[in-house]
């Protein structure tokens, strides 16, 4: 190949696509259980965080974040009554969402009791109460930086 | 507040489509077995309302600042980080 023909370029723009798409909720999340439809959202730039925001109120939102690079051993017991009711088959079908307290700029801290789990081929989710719970926090720290 | 009295063994229904009942009873632990439909969720009171509180910390406002994260270490072999949906 022509290596002057080869244009390679970083192109902002395209690190700035924003990536989205539809949860619902039958159940709604605890303590908000009449919101049923939301979007998930994903920034590059504010990677791993993403946005779980209310379908028909983009004011409002939660941020989220899946725990494996920040929690490697967590181990979400998802109950079957659980499982059966996200339709999952295997574990692969499952996304595990956590979400973020934000408390300021130099500390955030996740729930690890009731994860986000979302069936990737049907966008059905739920706010699950893993049977485990005993074992996490629901204010676990996220390793800001300059904190940790 | 409603207050029933119930043997071991015996149940009550909520709506005509919960039951629950009252499985055994050890001391001052009382087991109780429940039945309702998937689509009414049933959770430990105290375990919910944390969560509840939890969730009504954490909702924000889209254009809210985030924290700068550590760059996360290498994802473990065989083990995938998903993509969005």
């Amino acid at each position: 190949m022509n290596s002057a023909n080869v244009i390679e370029i970083e192109e902002p723009e395209m690190t700035e696509a924003i990536a989205c798409c539809e949860v619902r909720m039958p159940a709604g999340l605890l303590g908000f259980e009449h919101i049923k439809n939301y979007l998930l959202i994903a920034k590059p730039a504010e990677a791993p965080f993403r946005w779980l925001q209310v379908q028909n109120n983009p004011s409002l939102a939660f941020v989220v974040i899946e725990p494996l690079y920040f929690v490697p051993d967590y181990r979400p017991d998802i109950p079957q009554p659980d499982v059966d009711f996200l339709g999952l088959r295997s574990p692969e079908d499952a996304v595990v969402y956590n979400i973020v307290t934000v408390h300021g700029p130099r500390r955030a801290t996740v729930n690890l009791k009731g994860p986000v789990v979302i069936n990737r081929n049907t966008g059905v989710a739920k706010q699950v109460v893993i049977a485990n719970a005993v074992e996490y926090s629901v204010q676990h720290p996220l390793p800001v930086n300059g904190t940790v | 507040m409603l207050i029933l009295s119930r043997k071991s063994g015996e149940s009550i229904v909520i709506d005509g489509r919960i039951h629950v009942k009252i499985v055994r009873v050890e001391g001052e632990v009382v087991k109780i077995g429940i039945e309702a439909p998937a689509d009414v969720p049933v959770h430990r009171r105290e375990i919910y309302e944390e969560i509840q509180r939890s969730n009504q910390a954490a909702l924000t406002r889209q254009n809210a600042e985030l924290p700068k994260l550590p760059q996360p270490e290498p994802a473990k072999p065989g083990r995938t980080i998903s993509k969005v949906l």
